[in-house]
């Protein structure tokens, strides 16, 4: 046994994303553009799980608000570069990932040397403005390479993804059971019949695994009903009784997961519409030479799904933990087992006469991508994302912000006051800033400086409303004007580690491959402390 | 228990002159934006212009545990403005801790977790001083970061007894907790709202495994690990106490399961496997913690400087499929053994014996108590399970039913060796 320092230190998350996603993450480079105290936070929960490197892309320089709410600056820095101060402390919490820094403004960079950006696996934009925001999405969006665009302001952050597609296989289901008891295959079907209750003693009856018990009783019923399963809640009451009457003794923990699993036996297995959906998709249906393995491995097991496996998946081959000796189960789960090799190996050769169709050997794809593939088969994800374009220009979700806006509760209300500060950015070069909410009646506070930054921000908001044709704003609208007011382009470092931690773990979930990610944006409330997705 | 205490930017004469513990102009400047300014939520009693005075001379935080949530809570805190930490935690650094809690270095494996986190956190933003003798009672807040659910009850029961006598002893608990890729964070005011302990019953069961499935009838890799450490090293081993932080003892804990799988024909035995399973490892990435920590210690910030309402009061996250969380009012329990003003009520058997009722005791999920010690309500030992002297003399009670001590309507008084609480049990027979 040799466990060396780095797979102690990773143990932890090796549990959850295996060698596989750590490789993942460890070839990974990210780009961070504004090294702000969310921008650092983010950074942080990146790099100390073991990321490849990351960039730091920023030309403000340090000043004593930035020192203040940033774990990765103190008052020493103050004066120096933000990309150059920052990386230093981010990079000495992980000797194995390379941190490095670009003293540049990132919106020149975005003028006029916008290649530069797709050297990275990842690009994460914290607090850059519409204009420049869009030219970098088109840029990053045509390259395939996913954005992440972070706002945190006050108590509330937001963030979106942006990606064209994004395919997952191992997305970590809660558990994967497929028994196949309404549709046992033969070997199973055989094995079940080798069993006779009546003639085993009490021990060996009390250890019968409740996956026979159950195919056992289906037998019987489908002679006595034309071949056909429970199917009216009657019949359904009806074959539970007919397991009671099976039972020995009250003991009998099987009879009772029997009983617990029936419901297993009335629910037909079939493909779920998602995964038909992925099979109709247009990706599915024309393979070409350009195709991921993803989309090569589901039209194999789409094939599969039309000829061998008769309407069914390959089989997923685990069998969860039931009372049973140990004989009889290890020789249950090496029939499920044995069944799912034999599908797997279909797949495989379907996989290897599409490669052959589009000029590729079969070592393209390898055993045990096929293998995972298999097993998660009804549980792989595709997301499309929506284009920064779509979102901001050509398709704004129009109907649904007015409908969500109609709800008081609602953190849509936040989107609209975060593109609005965007705007009022755009007009006036800085962020809303004032005391603008006082109590009526109490002229001491009243400031009629701060009365016109809310109007003036009132107006964006305006516009924003009018362009998605909103006619009817809510009342509460005001007090979320005025709290933005408020924090006047604050960072609140409980919000930009907050941020930290979503963004970090929606990151991760891409690179890696695994766990599902969010379509496409979160916004956290941090005054009523609640979250909200969002398709936008 | 190591605790060391760190006060912010308060010079001490052995201190080099270190400009990065002084303050600059405009540190506070983005927190004093809601610290100075009234906003359309937060309350009509809050005071623009005095949050940072609170944060600088009035508030004392207490911070339990210095591990993977203890780390970001000493970061967030002293980043914004808390002056006054004190932090405990009984751990030593372990090189499987460095993926998140980035207070600590590969250097400091092996050393106590409070002190070095305290040192980190004095270095990059605060300064450390010396611990105080009145306890819990010298803090407004205590921010808990633990790993164990028994002591989360602790700290719950202690705090709800304090405050049980008067209201001015109310401290208010924050706690989080984090297992993967989920987690939660709940504001506790003691005797007002809901408790820890009145929602023992939302935690998820512990799976054990049945001993005669371990000694008998193996069917997955889990069991032939517990057989290992449950009855072979017991046998092979019985004078060595097993330490699963020993490398070696893994690796024989592993070996013997191996062997005892192949035996069986069952696949899956691993080195990794036998860690998880004997250490019961709860696998942890920064990212989660990094989220409930900073919601936490969000909900400090509200309550100290009433600048927003604070969470009421319970938030539940999950981050596996997509971005969840469910925010709620976990509601206050009656009969809660610990803040709860009304007696419980258990109907039980007849004929059930003092030992079978103690065991109910143990199993029942919104009572779960490890060592219950009871006694009648005039005050006669019913079984004490400790000092010796009592255990013994109640020990014969065991085997007797509970209907020859205790009769039917009247009440039994629960207490627990590893709880500082005092449940009133009305029994009632069927």
């Amino acid at each position: 046994m040799n466990i060396d320092k780095k797979s102690q230190k990773y143990d932890r998350q090796l549990r959850l994303w295996q060698v596989s996603g750590q490789e993942a993450l460890e070839n990974s480079r990210v780009c961070l553009i504004n090294g702000t105290a969310t921008g650092c936070e983010i950074l942080k929960d990146l790099v100390l799980p073991g990321i490849g490197s990351f960039t730091v892309v920023d030309g403000k320089e340090v000043d004593g608000a930035d020192a203040g709410i940033s774990f990765f600056l103190d008052g020493d820095r103050i004066g120096t570069n933000r990309a150059q101060a920052v990386t230093e402390l981010l990079q000495e919490l992980n000797e194995d990932v390379r941190g490095d820094y670009l003293a540049e403004d990132p919106i020149s960079l975005i003028e006029n040397r916008i290649d530069y950006f797709l050297q990275f696996t990842i690009v994460i934009a914290v607090g850059v403005p519409e204009k420049p925001l869009l030219k970098l999405s088109e840029a990053l969006w045509d390259a395939k390479i996913p954005l992440f665009i972070v706002r945190t302001t006050g108590f509330v952050g937001y963030f979106r993804i942006m990606f064209p597609e994004h395919t997952v296989v191992e997305t970590h289901p809660e558990s994967i059971i497929d028994l196949r008891l309404d549709i046992p295959f033969p070997a199973l079907e055989q094995y079940a019949k080798t069993f006779d209750f009546d003639s085993m003693d009490n021990m060996d009856h009390g250890h019968i695994p409740y996956v026979v018990i159950l195919l056992k009783y289906l037998d019987q019923w489908k002679k006595d009903h034309d071949g056909k399963l429970p199917s009216t809640s009657a019949e359904k009451k009806q074959f539970k009784q007919l397991i009671e009457s099976g039972r020995r003794n009250i003991d009998e923990e099987n009879f009772n997961e029997a009983l617990a699993n029936a419901w297993r036996v009335f629910t037909p297995t079939k493909v779920t519409s998602q995964v038909q959906e992925i099979f109709n998709d247009s990706a599915c249906e024309s393979i070409t030479a350009n195709s991921s393995n993803f989309w090569i491995i589901t039209r194999a097991i789409r094939d599969f799904v039309m000829n061998e496996g008769q309407g069914l998946l390959p089989l997923a081959g685990t069998v969860p933990d039931m009372k049973a000796d140990t004989s009889t189960y290890v020789t249950l789960q090496t029939i499920y087992r044995q069944k799912a090799k034999t599908d797997i190996a279909t797949v495989r050769s379907n996989v290897d006469k599409i490669l052959s169709s589009i000029g590729r050997t079969s070592d393209f794809i390898n055993d045990d991508e096929i293998v995972s593939f298999c097993k998660h088969a009804a549980f792989i994800q595709v997301i499309r994302y929506r284009s920064l374009k779509e979102e901001y220009i050509s398709d704004p979700k129009k109907s649904d912000i007015d409908r969500w806006l109609q709800d008081p509760q609602d953190n849509i209300v936040h989107y609209i006051l975060i593109r609005a500060i965007d705007k009022f950015y755009e007009a006036h070069n800085r962020y809303p800033d004032a005391a603008t909410f006082f109590f009526e009646g109490d002229t001491e506070e009243v400031n009629e400086e701060a009365k016109s930054e809310f109007e003036l921000l009132k107006t964006y908001v305006n516009i924003l409303l009018s362009d998605w044709q909103i006619t009817n704003p809510p009342d509460h609208l005001d007090d979320y004007i005025h709290e933005i007011c408020r924090a006047g382009g604050s960072e609140l470092p409980n919000m930009a580690s907050l941020l930290g931690g979503l963004v970090s773990q929606e990151v991760i979930k891409l690179v890696t491959r695994q766990y599902i990610p969010i379509n496409n944006t979160s916004i956290f409330d941090g005054i009523k402390s609640t979250s909200s997705t969002y398709i936008l | 228990m190591a605790a060391t205490r760190m006060q912010t930017d308060v010079p001490t004469p052995q201190d080099s002159p270190d400009f990065s513990k002084k303050d600059w102009p405009g540190r506070w400047s983005h927190i004093n934006k809601i610290l100075d300014r009234r906003g359309p939520f937060c309350d009509k009693s809050f005071s623009p212009g005095h949050g940072e005075d609170i944060l600088l001379n009035q508030c004392r935080v207490l911070v339990i545990g210095a591990g993977g949530l203890g780390c970001e809570i000493l970061k967030n805190l002293a980043l914004s403005g808390f002056k006054d930490i004190e932090v405990i935690d009984m751990d030593t650094i372990d090189v499987s801790n460095l993926n998140r809690q980035f207070l600590f270095r590969p250097s400091d494996v092996g050393s106590p977790k409070a002190k070095v986190a305290a040192e980190f956190i004095m270095k990059r933003v605060a300064s450390v001083k010396d611990k105080d003798d009145d306890y819990y009672l010298g803090f407004h807040l205590i921010i808990c970061g633990l790993d164990s659910v028994e002591a989360r009850r602790w700290i719950n029961a202690t705090l709800v007894n304090i405050a049980q006598d008067d209201p001015e002893k109310i401290r208010v608990l924050i706690d989080g907790g984090t297992e993967g890729f989920k987690g939660q964070a709940r504001v506790i005011i003691p005797t007002v709202t809901s408790c820890y302990e009145c929602s023992l019953d939302m935690l998820n069961k512990q799976t054990a495994f049945p001993i005669c499935t371990i000694a008998n009838t193996p069917r997955l890799p889990e069991h032939c690990i517990e057989w290992a450490s449950v009855i072979q090293w017991p046998k092979e081993r019985e004078d060595e106490k097993m330490d699963t932080d020993d490398p070696t003892h893994i690796q024989w804990l592993y070996e013997i399961a191996l062997k005892r799988a192949m035996e069986f024909n069952i696949t899956g035995v691993t080195y990794s496997l036998t860690q998880g399973v004997v250490k019961n490892i709860i696998p942890a990435f920064a990212s989660t913690n990094a989220i409930i920590s900073a919601a936490c210690c969000n909900e400090a910030f509200k309550i100290v400087t009433t600048s927003q309402p604070y969470l009421n009061n319970y938030m539940m996250y999950m981050g596996n499929e997509g971005l969840y969380t469910y925010t709620f009012e976990h509601q206050k329990k009656d009969d809660c053994p610990v803040c709860g003003n009304q007696n419980a009520f258990l109907e039980v058997d007849k004929d059930i014996t003092v030992q079978d009722f103690i065991e109910l005791l143990k199993e029942k999920p919104d009572i779960q108590l490890k060592k219950p010690s009871l006694t009648t309500d005039t005050n006669e030992k019913i079984y004490w399970q400790s000092p010796p002297l009592f255990e013994q003399r109640t020990r014969p009670n065991l085997e007797k039913r509970l209907s020859e001590l205790v009769k039917d309507g009247y009440n039994i008084i629960v207490t627990d060796t590893t709880l500082p609480i005092s449940l009133n049990i009305t029994v009632s027979y069927i």
